[in-house]
């Protein structure tokens, strides 16, 4: 099948599940919806549906639909710690080792990233890069954990670092209640960062829109590079398509599937004490962010491809952010976003999603082939 | 310390360790009957939450614990039949068919419980906590007799009726696997698809039977937990029973009775870890104690069969030799 063929179908089918998913939140928002007839619940749903689909961006009011820029910024700034959780888990992904604990990562990265940005006086830019730094790096070390469990001792990864996560959640809520809080706080969170550590923020709109933004851009053009164009990156690919092949061939198979968590790891650290020091002035978090689990289905539209990480990020913010606005003025509970994660996640993956349609574009640009080939003979 | 043990060996800490045990069970017979057909469901964790809430959620309309449990499987064994769909019909992996049923069932189940039941709470919070009273949940059985015996009695009798099941389902799933021609046939399909269908058997047939298997227990776990462990339905109350679940399958080597082993493991790290906080132990370094376990677990359990599989290769050298 010719390239461009292949682009077009999966353009298609990547399309036709978006649609099936966005058919199924809109029969749920029917169903949601309040209203006493057919024709008013129908209303209902086309006003919910409106700030779904359109309002992250425009603010319609009676003068028509205007572009909102602050509803922009918002979108972007939430796609920060997201590429980060996708990028990570599309190279855990690529060696074909389901490491889901970057949603315990997230988090710690940020607790670790927050204590040194309150504890560790130094210079102004200085501050947080070594905060964010030190964030990715524990996360790193904790990634050893499943990584060599898995090399060593064939202990599934996925059940360990799921495990991981609740264990990190606990343990930082220890800490945090026991020894780190603010007393004098009424909920519990932590002493505020020192002002030298905080990340700069790009607009200065409250939309939270950091300087973490173009760090995370950097970080995808990296690692885009680093697994199509370095020899780690091949390996890792190569892993992930046949292990026993790559093996045969003399790749250190063991050491490239730690190294690709250990990545993993250290992204989503890094995203998680990006988002920290960009958004918030103290830690308090006290429950799993659920970065991690977005991070999956962005890496699962884009195909394990850090190249399309950013698009899919993007999408994934609007829809969040729709579901958001959705929730505030249409009263549809913001979760419908899980659902509809869930569906597109679905039929994304889908192998034989559209086969049929498949088939005939093959069996399409082979006749085509052939029939060039006839032709050429015949001149 | 003494005092500590003391408190221990009581009738109540051997019963909350049954009763923890038994979601954990269920999900564990799950695992392990997928498992046995070839293939691994990590959504066992949303299963449960959809089955939890909608048993709650059934049984209190329709007013009868009955209805809801049924519902709760129902529910439980048509979204496995779809996780089935996609897997194998539209081939997408299976890995990734669970994580987007972990996805809606944790925050799917709560637009659910917001939109059927109208509540909100707050902001986040919705639960149907209040909806199950103590006549809709599960009822307590006293085994007449056996709840006489000393110490004995206080463990074994006046537990739910899905604890009871749980056991006798480990059972019925043992003898299912292994003296009934289903079970070959799912065992058969699990080790060689290919050799399976070349006598007959329809592989696509014995995964649906053995996803669709996964889905009731889960639905069994899922209305335990919402209808007996705890009353009523609340965000994330399965808290990973479905991930240890699959633990406790590879810690109990893929067998049932292993595996009752691994979920009373896992029962008593629970429990253990509640005694702990009722000590004064901060309850947050008691609740990570089941999930350090179970990397714990899984990490002996390699230990173990590691060393098994190096004495039989040795006996086997040995034996080489004395044959030579």
């Amino acid at each position: 099948m010719t390239k461009k063929r292949e682009i077009i179908f999966s353009l298609v089918r990547g399309l036709l599940a978006i649609c099936i998913a966005l058919f199924v939140a809109m029969l749920l928002i029917f169903i949601s919806s309040e209203g006493a007839g057919f024709g008013e619940k129908l209303r209902a749903t086309g006003a919910a549906l409106k700030q779904l689909l359109i309002a992250p961006l425009f603010r319609t009011g009676r003068s028509g639909v205007s572009f909102d820029v602050k509803r922009l910024t918002d979108v972007l700034a939430s796609m920060i710690p997201i590429i980060f959780t996708g990028l990570s888990v599309c190279i855990m992904f690529s060696a074909n080792q389901f490491n889901l604990g970057a949603e315990g990562g997230i988090m710690l990265g940020a607790f670790t990233t927050a204590m040194v940005a309150i504890y560790v006086p130094m210079g102004a830019v200085i501050h947080p890069i070594v905060a964010v730094l030190a964030g990715g790096a524990a996360v790193a070390v904790l990634m050893l954990l499943p990584a060599l469990l898995k090399t060593k001792l064939d202990v599934s990864e996925m059940v360990c670092s799921l495990m991981l996560n609740y264990i990190v959640m606990y343990v930082i809520k220890f800490l945090m209640n026991t020894y780190l809080a603010d007393k004098t706080k009424g909920q519990i969170q932590s002493y505020e960062f020192l002002q030298s550590a905080k990340i700069a923020q790009l607009v200065d709109n409250g939309s939270k829109l950091s300087v973490g933004f173009l760090v995370a851009l950097v970080v995808v053009v990296i690692c885009g590079l680093f697994m199509f164009n370095t020899r780690w990156g091949y390996t890792i690919r190569m892993i992930g398509l046949n292990q026993d092949f790559s093996r045969y061939s003399g790749m250190k198979v063991a050491g490239v599937i730690v190294l690709s968590q250990v990545l993993g790891g250290f992204l989503a650290g890094m995203g998680g004490g990006i988002e920290m020091l960009g958004r918030y002035n103290t830690f308090s978090w006290s429950a799993l962010p659920g970065y991690g689990w977005t991070g999956i289905t962005i890496a699962i539209l884009a195909g394990n491809n850090p190249w399309l990480v950013p698009l899919a990020s993007f999408f994934l913010a609007y829809l969040t952010k729709g579901c958001e606005l959705m929730a505030t003025y249409a009263n549809v509970p913001a979760q419908l976003l899980d659902i509809v994660q869930g569906v597109i996640f679905l039929f994304f993956a889908a192998e034989q999603f559209l086969s049929r349609y498949r088939q005939k574009l093959v069996v399409k640009s082979a006749q085509e082939e052939l029939a060039g080939k006839e032709g050429a003979k015949h001149a | 310390m003494l005092d500590f043990l003391k408190m221990l060996l009581t009738p109540e800490f051997f019963f909350s360790i049954i009763r923890i045990s038994a979601p954990i069970l269920f999900a564990t017979l799950a695992a392990i009957v997928v498992e046995k057909a070839g293939f691994c469901n990590i959504g066992l964790e949303g299963l449960m939450m959809f089955s939890a809430l909608s048993g709650s959620l059934v049984s209190y309309y329709a007013n009868s614990w009955l209805i809801g449990l049924l519902a709760a499987l129902v529910v439980g064994v048509l979204m496995s039949l779809m996780m089935g769909f996609f897997a194998f019909q539209l081939k997408t992996d299976i890995t990734l068919v669970g994580i987007a049923v972990n996805i809606m069932g944790s925050g799917g189940t709560l637009f659910l419980c917001k939109v059927i039941t109208n509540l909100t709470e707050g902001k986040t919070m919705a639960s149907t906590t209040g909806f199950i009273t103590k006549g809709l949940c599960i009822p307590n059985i006293t085994i007449p007799l056996v709840n006489k015996i000393p110490f004995l009695g206080g463990i074994l009798s006046g537990h739910s009726l899905l604890t009871y099941l749980a056991f006798l389902f480990c059972l019925l799933t043992s003898i299912m696997l292994y003296k009934t021609s289903l079970g070959l046939n799912i065992r058969a399909v699990g080790e060689n698809p290919n050799a399976a269908s070349s006598v007959g058997v329809s592989v696509l047939k014995i995964k649906y039977i053995a996803i669709g298997f996964s889905g009731l227990m889960c639905g069994f776990g899922g209305a335990f937990m919402s209808m007996s462990y705890a009353q009523g339905w609340s965000l994330d109350m399965v808290a990973g029973r479905g991930f240890i679940a699959l633990a406790a399958q590879a810690m109990g080597n893929g067998e049932c009775l292993g595996g009752m082993l691994s979920s009373l493991v896992f029962g008593f790290a629970q429990a253990l870890g509640i005694k702990f906080s009722a000590r004064g132990l901060d309850s947050n370094l008691a609740s990570p104690i089941p999930y350090a376990v179970t990397i714990i677990g899984l990490v002996i359990f390699s230990l173990v069969r590691r060393s098994h599989a190096k004495k039989e290769r040795s006996a086997a050298a040995h034996a080489a030799q004395a044959a030579k």
